[in-house]
């Protein structure tokens, strides 16, 4: 009847600028668009992946990152179940802030939600910060940790389908017994996704 | 073969999407549904499937007709049926919605506020609207790079709100749209629709005669729609999300779109629930009271603005609830460094106080000054003082919006009382403070100016007045003495300023003008020779020019007089002594006052010629030749020793040997009252105390008597005479 098996609500949050859109853009439109504008409130995506013959749509709300729209995207926040915070390896105040913005998540997303960082624009040259810096606060801070290119579409494919993995692995637990049987399937799978540059720390 | 409905839902699409719906096969297919109802739901979920694999494919014709169709199906359907179908509509809207096409995103929003205005009698109650609200709220701002496309999606996101709103605000039982988790998005999203339009800065354009899809002009309707649906429990999880997004997108200063928020939220909202609005609104004030005083003053100033409008609905605790609160920020601006800003913000706050006060009937607005008044420190440190002049300043402003009718329920004895306790004990500037608040309550008929300095051309001044009634009669009778004790209090007091003396000749002035009649001229004409008597008297230390000052009120009083109550000898009395005080020189003890007087004029206060002053017994005969009833001039005479005793000018007689034994006061039984803290409050103790109490009261009254005996016998008859009989008192000092 339904198109879908799994539907799935991912939030993308972080510092003005540092390339939420573009990620989105990329993955559901595998575009990288020159020059993309500040984004204004939140912005809405749909993207359906298929894991595993299971057909899973993720809807994906890109949030401003500005300030002043902080109202409007925190009430986003609520009802996600994956949180994609993004930070710019090239530039330290972006990365400075997570703090902030995991004290933000705390209070208004729910406690069980995904968590996931990712380092964007790592086809800069002006890298500031190192990969391990950030694999060490994703590692403290009990998230998932990914570097991304949107620019030149490094690991933004990945981080969706990953996402959409755990998310899935997640919601079957929960299901009834008869999914049992795939279980075994789907755990080593999602091991096999958080190899090397993906580490989960729990 | 396939089933029937699948068939004639295939034959409304043309071969060619530009063709359109295929009119007579889809009244078939109406048809067909209206028969048999039961297939609706299948019919919805087939024109759903048909239309996902034509979005996927992007054949975006033919998801216009089968949106068309669904719509048709929708209108035509009965009430009782169309919760089958509602699935697969709504279904489809949202994968229209999910779209990145603007085009079948707005026909989407087109489609569900049809829906959205159907009433369905059974909506069904496991219906969410999460997403809609999430999708129409991210439409709202949407920044695509066409302008003209931009405007339609934000126009169609809050169509689609106001939709959402529409379906679940009626019924309980639907989804909670009141839930913080969804006010959080629309507000915002209707606000900042709003904000960055000018619409609203144009009062005097209609909103009718403008662009119908203009956003701002749609999102203003839908916030209104949605207020005016909020009962009380949710004028809260509405103002939250409007006052966050005023402070995160620093819509305060300058307020004129907050001003324009909240005056449409509080037209729109239920009135009995106005007051709430206030409320959270000065909740918001306090949580700001560490941002910059110009938040807060235009926090305030919004605040002035609307408070108006809830006035009328507060009832009882919560309007001193608001002063209360109003109050508490004036008390708290006092404490902090006072720059401009912050005294804007102490303005901004009384303004609002008088703002709202305005609009309160006027036995409430005593209720106020009361409030008001006991809030006032009695203090004299700096602060305090601060705080004292900001309060009666608060005061002052509602004093101006009250219209005073009697005395006696304008000057509760809560109000009058601590309000000459502050003369006294604050500094001048309080107690000129004080004397404006005066001159307002008691000025009723706007002579205020015409007096707000001593002159002697009263004649010319136009006063307007009309006869006194009788309960101002007397509460004057009651207050008077206490008034004037307090005024001649202040005049006598060393630090005294001319514009003070001038403030007090206004209120003494207004009272005259207000309140004098034929049974309280004595205590007046009294009270105006007592200043007199300030002015020469040797136990103040009044500087020269001060004591001149004076003796210039007491002329003009004098020429006043006369002029309100009619009396010709009188009127002939002040005229003969101004003439010659004139004649002699003596411009200086005659009105205008001066801050200084030059040298050449200023012979010692001490040494003026008798025929300069003013002559107490003269004053009597004028009195008795208009002949005015004596003994309720004695009345109000014999009570006189009690502020000459506390101004400090000694008067011949005017404390009574007798008085000073104390025999006839009531309060001389000191055995009783020592008892009580001695004794444990039982059954038993009560008893010993009753037992006792009339031994005691037995052999205090019989020393009483014998005092009051003895003093008879004692004392000479003169000084009997003296001090008990009051006629012979009046004639003696008037």
């Amino acid at each position: 009847m339904e198109d879908y098996k799994f539907l799935f609500k991912v939030v993308l949050v972080g510092n003005a600028g540092v390339g939420k859109t573009c990620l989105v853009r990329r993955f559901t439109q595998g575009l990288f668009p020159p020059g993309q504008g500040a984004t204004i409130g939140v912005d809405f995506m749909i993207k359906t992946v298929e894991i595993g013959n299971e057909k899973i749509k993720l809807q994906i709300w890109d949030t401003a990152g500005q300030e002043r729209f902080r109202s409007i995207t925190q009430s986003y926040y609520r009802s996600a179940h994956a949180l994609i915070l993004v930070y710019d390896i090239s530039c330290q105040p972006t990365f400075d802030c997570l703090t902030d913005w995991l004290r933000e998540i705390e209070e208004y997303a729910s406690s069980k939600v995904l968590r996931v960082l990712v380092g964007n624009k790592i086809d800069r040259d002006d890298r500031e910060i190192p990969t391990h810096v950030g694999e060490d606060f994703a590692q403290r801070h009990n998230m998932y940790y990914l570097e991304t290119s949107a620019k030149e579409s490094d690991n933004v494919e990945r981080l969706f389908m990953q996402i959409a993995a755990e998310l899935m692995e997640q919601a079957r637990s929960k299901e009834l017994p008869r999914y049992d049987i795939n279980s075994q399937n789907i755990n080593r799978r999602t091991t096999t996704i958080g190899d090397s540059c993906c580490s989960r720390s729990s | 073969m396939r089933p029937r409905y699948k068939r004639l839902v295939d034959n409304i699409f043309p071969q060619l999407p530009q063709d359109g719906l295929v009119k007579s096969n889809m009244e078939k297919l109406v048809f067909y549904s209206l028969s048999s109802p039961e297939k609706l739901d299948r019919i919805g979920e087939y024109l759903f499937q048909r239309a996902s694999r034509d979005i996927s494919r992007k054949r975006n014709g033919f998801v216009v007709i089968a949106m068309e169709a669904m719509d048709q199906l929708l209108v035509a359907c009965h009430a009782q049926t169309l919760n089958l179908f509602v699935e697969s509509f709504l279904r489809m809207i949202q994968k229209l919605l999910e779209s990145t096409e603007p085009d079948l995103q707005v026909l989407a929003t087109q489609s569900f506020v049809k829906f959205a205005n159907i009433e369905e009698d059974t909506p069904s109650y496991h219906r969410r609207y999460d997403f809609f609200v999430s999708k129409f709220s991210s439409m709202c701002h949407s920044n695509h790079s066409n302008p003209e496309v931009r405007i339609t999606i934000r126009t169609a996101g809050i169509r689609g709100l106001e939709g959402v709103i529409r379906k679940t605000v009626a019924d309980d039982l639907v989804e909670n749209i009141w839930e913080a988790n969804h006010m959080d998005k629309i507000l915002p999203s209707l606000l900042y629709n709003m904000q960055d339009s000018k619409y609203y800065k144009d009062e005097t354009g209609s909103p009718e005669v403008e662009d119908k899809n203009d956003p701002a002009l749609l999102a203003d309707a839908c916030i209104r729609e949605l207020v005016s649906r909020a009962s009380f429990g949710h004028v809260r999880s509405v103002l939250r999300p409007v006052l966050r997004h005023f402070d995160l997108h620093g819509l305060w200063v300058p307020n004129s779109f907050a001003v324009h928020t909240f005056r449409i939220i509080m037209c729109s909202i239920q009135s009995q629930y106005s007051y709430a609005v206030v409320e959270s609104l000065m909740s918001h004030l306090d949580e700001n009271s560490d941002s910059s005083p110009k938040i807060r003053t235009s926090i305030t100033h919004v605040l002035s603005k609307i408070i108006a409008i809830s006035a009328e609905e507060s009832v009882g605790p919560s309007v001193l609830e608001v002063i209360n609160s109003l109050l508490g920020h004036v008390r708290m601006s006092a404490s902090k460094v006072s720059d401009t800003e912050e005294a804007q913000y102490r303005e901004a706050l009384i303004g609002c106080l008088g703002e709202f006060t305005a609009h309160l009937p006027d036995y409430q607005k005593v209720e106020i000054m009361v409030f008001i008044m006991s809030k006032i420190p009695q203090g004299n440190s700096r602060d305090d003082s601060r705080l004292q002049l900001m309060l009666l300043k608060s005061l002052l402003t509602v004093g101006k919006r009250y219209t005073n009718i009697a005395m006696n329920t304008t000057f509760p004895v809560s109000l009058l009382d601590p309000l000459l306790r502050l003369c006294l004990s604050g500094g001048i500037d309080t107690a000129l403070m004080v004397q404006g608040i005066l001159h307002v309550l008691l000025d009723r008929h706007s002579n205020a100016e015409k007096l707000s300095r001593p002159t002697l051309d009263v004649a010319d001044a136009g006063l307007a007045f009309e006869p006194c009634s009788r309960s101002d009669t007397i509460f004057m009778r009651k207050f008077g003495e206490e008034i004037y004790t307090c005024l001649l209090e202040i005049l006598s007091l060393n630090d005294v300023t001319v514009e003070c003396i001038e403030s007090i000749y206004t209120t003494l002035a207004l009272i005259a003008v207000e309140l004098l009649t034929a049974h309280t001229i004595t205590a007046y004409l009294t009270m105006v020779y007592s200043i007199q008597e300030i002015a020469l008297s040797q136990n103040n230390s009044l500087s020269f020019p001060r004591r001149y000052n004076l003796h210039a009120v007491v002329a003009a009083l004098l020429v006043l007089v006369p002029e309100i109550m009619q009396i010709a000898p009188l009127k002939e009395y002040a005229g003969k002594l101004i003439g010659e005080r004139r004649s002699a020189g003596a411009a200086h003890l005659l009105p205008e006052l001066l801050v200084t007087y030059p040298g050449e004029v200023t012979p010692p206060a001490f040494q003026i010629p008798v025929n300069l002053l003013v002559d107490q017994a003269v004053l009597g005969e004028c009195l008795q030749a208009a002949g005015l009833d004596t003994t309720v001039m004695t009345r109000s005479l014999t009570h006189r020793h009690s502020w000459v005793e506390s101004t400090g000018v000694t008067m011949r007689g005017s404390v009574t040997d007798l008085n000073s034994t104390d025999v006839e006061s009531a309060n001389s039984t000191p055995g009783l009252p020592r008892k009580y803290p001695e004794e444990e409050l039982s059954f038993e103790a009560m008893k010993r105390v009753l037992a006792d109490s009339t031994e005691a009261t037995k052999e205090e009254e019989k020393q009483k008597r014998e005092q009051l005996f003895n003093a008879f016998r004692n004392t000479t008859f003169k000084d009997i005479v003296n001090n008990n009989t009051v006629r012979f008192q009046v004639v003696i000092f008037i």
